[in-house]
């Protein structure tokens, strides 16, 4: 006697599985512009290694079988596990049933395994339907909800939204370290059209309340967007590539294939002698990182700050610098949230961070105010205290006020390198003059004259060789150096990240 | 022919208007300076094409997402 009858149902079950929501659905799917969530798993996973849990799932006999609207498991991207997974919209519009789901599943796995998890979201969350299968209302309950949000302190959790995305699954979108979703084929909101419209009485399609030019480009509530899903993969791997596997690992070295004593004759004018003309910090970042490439999280959202991942000598590192292309660089609301993210991603996943400062400091002005940009801004002052990964900083321009502050850590070795063209102050000359000399120019015979004569004073100071006499600044460096310098400094401090694995606690509150 | 609106990412003060009405444009020309936090920061062609409108003047103060010029496209969206 063997099992042959049992196991050919086996495989007759998994089968059945594979047929998704049924043809119709999956045709509707696919006009809608949008892959079922096995076609997704195929295009993001390394090629048959999708080991699936729970394909049996599902209810009603063989005429009328549904599969449970989720298909979960463990897969490898570039040869790494990660446990994996998504709500079939084909099955219920990928609405969620009562209990523990395959979800739930995915985040003991992620959390056992210690491995990093992928959600690939398309559904609504829960079905007011349940409530008449139950027969009775409940109170809201997360299932495991402190499981999933301790899951963000030990593994990378990636968040893809791929459909029309409200409820329990983008709340649940939101307790990942990283988002994307695509331009044109997929919404994200707390609530769809029809409980808004019976909530605020207001008619908008699913695009006007969340699409990505909302949730991307207005409210940074999702990182990322792709041109489209499978751009959207890409990026997902593309993101992962720079994760550890969690945080008792470090991030993944990766033979260099770009020199370290790279000297880039480009950073030599990138910045123009004229100080009120920008330039552009992403093409500043590529000539000194490896082959010029970095990945931009948030690209959209708090422009005034830069975030990206790049390599440096096959090293992760975590590149922060202001963007001068934006209000100068001025440290706003948005930016300051945005820095404030990202340093804590990197410390969590003890990836050392590079800035390359050029901030005029906090953004000033009755926006500024009425946004909370001093209060959001000292909440970086304060994540810059906090996070124990190496940080380096570079000054290639201006370093005024205590926005230029959150760039770097004084109660450390706190190893400046700053530019010939680095200019520092506690207040720019410009107007920090009108403010403490009010009397003595109002006063003067000719006030302009006056003015410009004390502003002519001060300018004389500005000279970054004054400041490295009195190692105010430690040191100035030939900007072709930089990359070659920077890759000297990090290597020593990577070693000391070896000893500081595992997660992160952060004590006290933030502003 | 689509007309392709130009706004203002953020507020602050025109410095100068580099182009005017007719002139053609590519993506990522520069069609004004907008003075802010003591820069002159570039508001660029956003498509290719004919300026159409110059909705702003010279030292006029803005406001974020401001429209300041409208351009005729001739390239294909």
């Amino acid at each position: 006697m063997t099992w042959h009858d049992e196991v050919s149902e086996i495989e007759r079950r998994r089968k059945r599985a594979l047929g998704l929501g049924g043809e119709d659905r999956v045709r509707r799917q696919h006009d809608a512009g949008r892959l079922t969530v096995r076609e997704r798993l195929a295009a993001l996973l390394d090629k048959d290694s999708f080991v699936e849990i729970g394909a049996l799932a599902g209810e009603g006999d063989d005429e009328n079988f549904v599969p449970a609207g989720y298909v979960a498991g463990l897969g490898r991207i570039d040869g790494r596990e990660v446990a994996v997974g998504g709500e079939d919209f084909t099955v219920r519009g990928g609405s969620e049933r009562d209990g523990r789901t395959k979800v739930h599943l995915l985040v003991h796995m992620a959390n056992d395994f210690k491995i990093p998890l992928v959600l690939l979201h398309d559904g609504a969350g829960g079905n007011i339907e349940n409530t008449i299968r139950r027969g009775y209302m409940q109170i809201p309950t997360w299932l495991n909800a402190a499981g999933e949000v301790g899951l963000t302190a030990t593994v990378p959790v990636v968040a893809g939204i791929m459909g029309s995305v409200a409820g329990g699954p983008a709340s649940r979108a939101m307790l990942s370290h990283w988002s994307v979703m695509p331009k044109h084929s997929a919404d994200f909101f707390i609530a769809g059209p029809p409980v808004v419209k019976r909530a605020v009485g207001l008619d908008i399609t699913k695009r006007e309340l969340g699409g990505s030019d909302v949730q991307v480009h207005v409210s940074g509530t999702v990182d990322n967007e792709g041109d489209d899903e499978l751009d959207c993969f890409r990026q997902i791997r593309e993101f992962l590539s720079y994760m550890p596997r969690n945080v008792w690992e470090l991030p993944p070295y990766r033979e260099p294939t770009d020199t370290p004593d790279r000297k880039e004759e480009g950073l030599l004018s990138i910045i123009p002698r004229n100080r009120r003309q920008p330039y552009d910090m992403r093409s500043l970042i590529r000539l000194v990182v490896d082959d010029g490439v970095m990945f931009e999280l948030k690209p959209f959202y708090g422009k005034c700050v830069i975030t990206c991942f790049a390599r440096l000598n096959g090293h992760v590192v975590g590149v922060l610098a202001n963007n001068p292309m934006f209000q100068g660089g001025a440290l706003d609301g948005p930016g300051a949230d945005k820095q404030v993210r990202f340093m804590e991603l990197c410390d969590q996943f003890h990836i050392p961070i590079i800035y390359f400062v050029d901030v005029p400091g906090f953004m000033v002005g009755p926006d500024a105010e009425r946004s909370g940009a001093l209060r959001r801004g000292m909440r970086a002052f304060w994540m810059t205290y906090s996070i124990t990964v190496p940080l380096l900083q570079v000054i290639v321009r201006r370093c005024y006020g205590v926005g230029s502050a959150t760039t770097s850590r004084t109660d450390r070795m706190n190893l400046r390198i700053a530019w010939p063209s680095a200019e520092f102050g506690g207040i720019p000359i410009e107007g920090g003059v009108d403010a403490a000399f009010r009397r003595v120019i109002q006063e003067a015979p000719d006030p302009d004259a006056k003015r410009a004569e004390i502003e002519e004073t001060i300018t004389k100071l500005r000279s970054p060789f004054l400041t490295a006499e009195a190692l105010g600044v430690e040191d100035v460096f030939d900007p072709r150096e930089t990359r070659p310098t920077l890759i000297r400094l990090l290597e020593t401090a990577q070693a000391v990240s070896a000893y500081d694995l595992g997660p992160k606690s952060r004590p006290g509150v933030r502003p | 022919m689509a007309l392709e609106q130009v706004r203002s990412e953020t507020a602050g003060s025109i410095w100068k208007i580099v182009v005017a009405v007719d002139d053609l444009v590519q993506p990522g020309d520069v069609i004004m300076l907008l003075e802010l936090m003591k820069m002159e920061i570039p508001i660029v062609a956003t498509c290719a094409g004919r300026i159409a409108e110059i909705a702003v003047t010279e030292s006029m103060a803005i406001s974020a997402n401001q429209l300041v010029a409208t351009i005729e496209r001739s390239d294909p969206q």
